[in-house]
């Protein structure tokens, strides 16, 4: 059976660059977000310092997705703040990166702006940790609801924000917090685990291709997380490779994903 | 006071929305420019320039651009309906690749090299002038030939030869084309079978196609009520060694071995004859030579032809009943492409004699008479020479030999009267019978539509003057002395199209906007150029538009009725019942009959009856190459229009599975064809396939181009015609057989080519 | 409401692309992206071949997943059953694309997505779309689904049986394949991987 085409069909991964970069980027974003919503709401000496590398990751994050999309010197994005779609993961994903931004935002300038004094920390934290939670779970969620691409199946709800959790502790690692040495043990367990697990909930064509396509990439990811596991007496290098396992993981899942279901 | 805050509320909310969306509309607006369907849109009769098919267009135009061209009811051609290239035919317009000023080659540079340039139409005109003057006075008028091929061929290729003096004037349509199936219709039926083939295909109810690949071949009207036919329930067979299209929708496919559809074809004729079967009241009224036929057929068995074809000695007899059920409703038409092996001609007459036997022509669901239109021409003193070159619809009925003139280069080769285009070339080489010295190139791929390349090259090489006028930098161009842009099919008027039909029509071009660039239109660069070389008497028009009009006038209409219609409708007599009504038969033969035996074959050496001839064996290590056509391509024309070559950008080599195996070659792979002289054309991708026998291999024609300027074409695919170093002479219809060509493959690299998308988004800058 | 549809009869499509092309000069389509294209595809083994030649397209969904994951709102359904974009608010992020099932959208480098739109711009003045106009074979047939009477009910009738791409979605997609030459082609079981 051969096939042959007049006209150029759209098979062409959509999610390219700086879109599958966005997808490794928003777990930071979102990740670091929650973190610093629980550390304020534990008024956390560390608080501040995660404050500021959640507004810049959540920034870095918008910079992103708005350079990577062809849309952008037309402004088009607004939009997503003038519509309500509900049934949209990434409305969700926009309302809950930017109230977590908005809140960082507001703490952060109490200190200049005496007026937002009267705004009370723990309802901003609050607000950041639900948009932090949203954001990090939109892109498993954004890409769970392609019925018709079978490698993107439910365990994208889980693998992608534990992915995100065990990149924002890594990068805790490295910046010498101890405490975020328990759970990224923790993370990384999780991830192991999921990664075992994962292939098999794959069948049939979508198996193969992930297979064919990925397994490399995969098996990678998965060494590292495990390697960090068993490494973890050396945070520094425990948390390096967590972070690499994590980011080369989602890069894989966005990219091998694009793939249709078999029938068409 | 709960209401009103709810209110202030809503509209606050109202407010601050509305001067988002202003913002966002204001800034996003950019997103998607206003469509052209939006604008103000003008709609121009013309006729599709994208093949030879000719069909009526009305083009949508915005300004200077045509956007989208579609057919019209009215046009008996397109129907309102067009195939996929007269769909993409504006984009040649507007190819920033075009040719868009004359070019004289700078003097000292080799042919060839592509040193060029740029000159005024005054002094690239003056420049031929010249030339021809002069090789007039030193080899005589017809020392220059004139090639051509498109609406604007009258000029270039009736017209100014005649005028000026020469008879070596050819089209490539005749004999790389139509030829074999001309004659054969002129000495059977006394008719041509014509540009617009005369097929009442919706009251058919068996269709045979030998070859014929409608579908890839998307000649618009054939292809539209080919398909009506089958709606209609039409059975339909089909005879090739590739399961093409069309076999793809047959209810019976018959894989022949290539080269030997005669023994075929009179296989068949023997079941009619042996079994009966054939339409006796017909034959005996309208035709002669039956008595010789039945004797001639007599071992012409399908058990003999199954040793032959490769075809079932019980499916022959199967079909040639079939057919005979549904007679005079079945039919086998002719092929328009029938130079194939040399012995064309007498496989035409063998169909043409197979469907008489059918009763089918001149009745419903057969052929039907095709009528040309009335229109007078253009009253100009008388020419020197008749108008010799013919065309698709047939060889020029001219016999006599004009007075003071040399004959024809190629007279004596072959018997018909056709012009061989590609026996024009040799006299350009040896000088023999006399030389030709100068050539006029019009809207002609002269490196991928004539065999044996390298003798063409050659040839021009020894050429005194060489003049190319195209429209697009193709290579054959690149070694004119001087290249003349002419203006495309959207930017020009051009003479009437007339089509013989069942309904005879007249149809016209308008211009949709003034030239781009620097280029003129074939009427104008003809009429200037006559001026300059002592024809002026020929031209008495001051304008084209008074030429047109004055030849409306013979039918009672005028230029401006003409141009809110675009196309006038006459009525023909297609059916015998016509002719018999008016006291007449159809038939201008000799005998005024059908001739199934042809007596003037006989007295010229040739067999009066048609025999099987084997064609010249696949050497050992190759296969027979064969070709045909893309549904989204022509020839070697539309290769760099952008929409087109979107749709495919190369040709692929089909080779049989089972071979691809033997030799190594997967899907993806990527192939040098190589024939037996070394000549070697591609990279091309491999297409492993169980559609084609495993004896041939089969390219679509027009890609491997070799012209630097052309940004999308260069480069991609192989051209079957730099693999036809050889053809094979048909002696009595100078067609030139291309299907006698062998190539090997060889595993290729694959190429490094950029994608056509890019370089298209690239030249768009 | 009505339910517009597009009828595709396999058997006399021949795959010459005229709608193909027509649509990219119709709707001036961007290079290097399709609304409409065709597949061919050879079953079977010498002598005994199918080859079906499927034009594919947007199908109109009466479900469409591309509707919902919009996050701009960009994409709706209309009044007609037609599924389009509005190109103001779409913000290229692609969430459609990938929720398509039939590749029937693409980005267009102008920051927009584009796709079929069943010509709406023609429907409204009642003319039909550009690829059905041009198709040579009359393979096409363009109508409303919830007309008893309209030509592509008859012809859905006359083939006996409708068929849509990738049934088990249960999208109700509104491009109707009639005559296919072989179940294998319309359900082929291996994948595009
Ligand atoms: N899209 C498109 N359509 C075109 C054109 C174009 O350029 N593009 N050109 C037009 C013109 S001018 C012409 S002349 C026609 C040509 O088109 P046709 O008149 O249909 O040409 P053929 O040579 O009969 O058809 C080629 C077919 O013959 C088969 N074949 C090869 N060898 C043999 C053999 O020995 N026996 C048999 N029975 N079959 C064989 C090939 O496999 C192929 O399928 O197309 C016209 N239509
Ligand atoms: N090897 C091989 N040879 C063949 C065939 C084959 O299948 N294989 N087919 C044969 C057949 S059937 C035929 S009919 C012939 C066709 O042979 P050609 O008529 O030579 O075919 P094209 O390649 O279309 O060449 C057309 C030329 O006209 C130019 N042109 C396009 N539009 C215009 C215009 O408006 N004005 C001018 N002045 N020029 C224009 C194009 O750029 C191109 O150079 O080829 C024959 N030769
Ligand atoms: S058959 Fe196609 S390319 Fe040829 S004239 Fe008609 S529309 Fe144009
Ligand atoms: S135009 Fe008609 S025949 Fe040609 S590919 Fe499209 S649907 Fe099929
Ligand atoms: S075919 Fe795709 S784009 Fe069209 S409506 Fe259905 S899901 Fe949406
Ligand atoms: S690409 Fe445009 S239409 Fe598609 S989901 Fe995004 S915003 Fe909506
Ligand atoms: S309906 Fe219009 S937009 Fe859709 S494929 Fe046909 S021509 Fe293109
Ligand atoms: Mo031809």
């Amino acid at each position: 059976m051969s096939e042959f085409f007049y006209g150029i069909p759209n098979t062409e991964p959509f999610w390219t660059g700086l879109k599958t970069l966005h997808y490794v980027l928003v777990g930071l974003a979102g990740g670091m977000a929650v973190l610093a919503a629980i550390l304020t709401l534990r008024q956390h000496p560390d608080r501040n310092r995660y404050l500021w590398l959640a507004g810049l990751f959540i920034l870095l994050d918008m910079f992103v997705l708005w350079a990577g999309s062809s849309a952008r010197w037309y402004f088009s994005q607004f939009w997503l703040f003038l519509s309500f779609e509900p049934r949209a993961p990434i409305w969700w994903g926009t309302w809950g990166l930017s109230s977590a931004l908005a809140s960082v935002g507001l703490i952060l300038l109490k200190t200049w702006v005496p007026l937002l004094k009267r705004i009370p920390e723990m309802l901003l934290g609050t607000v950041m940790l639900v948009g932090g939670l949203v954001a990090l779970a939109y892109p498993g969620i954004a890409l769970v609801v392609n019925e018709n691409r079978p490698v993107w199946n439910e365990m994208m709800l889980v693998i992608f924000p534990v992915t995100a959790l065990l990149m924002v502790l890594a990068v805790a690692m490295l910046l010498g917090s101890a405490w975020a040495r328990r759970w990224e043990v923790m993370a990384a367990a999780v991830t192991v685990a999921l990664l075992v697990a994962y292939p098999l909930t794959l069948q049939g064509e979508a198996r193969e291709h992930f297979m064919r396509e990925g397994l490399l990439v995969y098996a990678t990811a998965g060494v590292l997380v495990a390697v960090a596991l068993v490494l973890f007496r050396n945070p520094r290098l425990a948390a390096g490779l967590g972070l690499a396992g994590a980011v080369g993981l989602r890069w894989m899942l966005v990219q091998v994903g694009q793939i249709q279901a078999p029938g068409l | 006071m709960k209401l009103q805050r709810r209110s202030f509320i809503k509209l606050s909310a109202a407010a601050v929305g509305a001067m988002g969306v202003g913002g966002v509309a204001v800034m996003s607006n950019r997103a998607k420019a206003s469509p052209w369907y939006h604008k103000e849109v003008k709609t121009v009769y013309s006729i599709c320039e994208n093949c030879f098919w000719r069909c009526g267009v009305k083009v949508s135009v915005v300004g200077n651009r045509v956007y989208k061209a579609d057919g019209y009811k009215e046009n008996p051609k397109s129907r309102g309906m067009l195939c996929p290239r007269g769909q993409g035919a504006p984009a040649q317009t507007y190819d920033p690749d075009r040719l868009k000023k004359p070019l004289i080659r700078v003097e000292g540079s080799e042919r060839g090299s592509g040193q060029y340039r740029e000159a005024s139409w005054e002094e690239a005109l003056d420049y031929i002038a010249k030339k021809m003057l002069a090789l007039k006075e030193s080899h005589g008028t017809e020392s220059i030939a004139f090639f051509g091929h498109g609406t604007g061929d009258f000029w270039f290729v009736d017209f100014l030869p005649a005028a000026w003096g020469s008879p070596n004037a050819a089209k490539p349509s005749v004999s790389l084309c139509t030829a074999p199936r001309e004659v054969a219709a002129q000495y059977t039926f006394g008719r041509a079978i014509g540009g617009h083939e005369p097929i009442d295909w919706p009251n058919s109810k068996y269709i045979v196609l030998i070859g014929h690949h409608i579908g890839e071949d998307t000649h618009n009207t054939q292809l539209q009520e080919f398909s009506e036919a089958r709606k209609n329930g039409a059975k339909l067979v089909v005879v090739d060694p590739r399961f093409s299209t069309a076999a793809a929708k047959a209810d019976r496919w018959l894989p022949i071995k290539p080269g030997t559809d005669t023994a075929l074809l009179l296989a068949w004729i023997h079941v009619l004859v042996s079994e009966n079967l054939y339409d006796r009241e017909y034959v005996e009224k309208y035709t002669l030579g039956m008595d010789k036929l039945i004797p001639h057929v007599k071992d012409f068995t399908p058990e003999w032809a199954e040793q032959i074809t490769e075809i079932p000695a019980g499916v022959i007899r199967d079909v040639a009943r079939e057919m005979a059920a549904q007679k005079p409703r079945a039919i086998l038409p002719p092929t328009r492409h029938t130079v194939w092996y040399g012995n064309d001609t007498q496989r035409m007459r063998a169909s043409y004699i197979l469907n008489v036997l059918l009763g089918n022509y001149g009745r419903e669901g057969g052929f039907y008479i095709a009528m040309p239109p009335f229109l007078e021409a253009f009253p100009t003193p008388p020419l020197p020479l008749v108008p010799a070159a013919g065309g698709c619809a047939g060889p020029a009925a001219v016999t006599e030999q004009p007075e003071g003139f040399r004959p024809r280069a190629d007279a004596g080769k072959f018997f018909a009267q056709s012009t061989a285009i590609q026996e024009l070339i040799e006299p350009m080489i040896t000088g023999k019978p006399y030389p030709i010295r100068g050539l006029f190139a019009y809207g002609i791929s002269m490196f991928h539509t004539i065999p044996n390349v390298p003798r063409t090259r050659e040839a021009i090489k020894n050429l005194d003057l060489y003049v190319a006028i195209d429209v697009l930098p193709k290579e054959h161009v690149m070694w004119a002395d001087v290249i003349l842009p002419e203006a495309t099919f959207l930017e020009r008027y051009d003479d009437f199209v007339t089509v013989a039909h069942k309904t005879p029509f007249v149809q016209a071009r308008f211009p949709a906007h003034e030239p781009l660039w620097d280029t003129k239109p074939g009427w104008w660069i003809a009429r200037e150029l006559g001026k300059r070389i002592g024809l002026e008497q020929f031209f008495p028009w001051q304008t084209f538009e008074e030429y047109l009009n004055t030849r409306l006038m013979s039918v009672g209409l005028d230029l401006e009725t003409m141009r809110q219609m675009g196309t006038m409708v006459q009525r023909g007599r297609p059916w015998l019942t016509d002719w018999e009504k008016e006291g007449r038969l159809p038939f201008n033969t000799t005998s005024g009959k059908i001739e199934i035996y042809s007596e003037a074959f006989a007295a010229a050496g040739f067999d009066p009856l048609p025999k099987y001839e084997e064609p010249q064996p696949v050497p050992q290590g190759y296969y027979r190459l064969l070709y045909g056509r893309s549904p989204v391509h022509t020839f070697a024309r539309t290769q760099n229009n952008p929409v087109l070559m979107e749709q495919e950008s190369t040709n692929a080599v089909w080779l049989n599975t089972e071979e691809a195996a033997r030799l190594g070659f997967k899907r993806g792979d990527w192939a040098f064809m190589i024939n037996p002289d070394g000549m070697r054309e591609g990279p091309l991708p491999v297409r492993v396939t169980e559609r084609i026998r495993k004896d041939a291999v089969y390219i679509t024609h027009g890609f491997g181009h070799k012209g630097k300027g052309l940004s999308l074409a260069y480069g991609r695919g192989a051209c079957d015609a730099h693999l036809q170093n050889h053809y094979t002479l048909d002696r009595i219809s100078g067609g030139a057989g291309l299907r006698n060509n062998f190539v090997r493959l060889e595993k290729a690299p694959r190429p490094r080519l950029r994608s056509v998308v890019q370089i298209i988004r690239e030249r768009r800058g | 409401m009505a339910r517009l549809a597009m009828l595709i009869d396999l058997k006399a499509c021949v795959g010459c692309a005229a709608c193909s092309v027509a649509c990219k000069m119709e709707n001036e389509v961007p290079v290097g992206g399709s609304r409409l294209w065709i597949r061919e595809r050879e079953m079977g083994t010498f002598p005994n071949l199918t080859v079906e030649y499927r034009p594919e397209q947007c199908a109109h969904c009466e479900n469409p997943p591309c509707v919902p994951v919009c996050p701009t709102g960009a994409t709706y359904q209309n009044e007609e059953g037609l599924v389009l974009v509005d190109y103001h608010k779409c913000i290229a992020c692609s969430a459609c694309v990938a929720a398509c099932p039939y590749d029937a959208r693409f980005i267009s480098k102008a920051g927009y997505v584009e796709k079929c739109t069943f010509c709406a711009h023609r429907l409204a003045r009642n003319e039909e779309p550009a690829c059905v106009t041009t198709c040579p074979t009359y393979a096409r047939v363009f109508g409303d689904l919830d007309d008893p009477d309209s030509d592509i009910n008859k012809a859905i009738q006359a083939a006996g049986q409708g068929h849509v791409l990738r049934p088990e979605l249960g999208l109700k997609p509104k491009v109707i394949y009639v005559n296919p030459p072989s179940k294998q082609g319309l359900t082929r079981k291996e994948a595009q991987l």
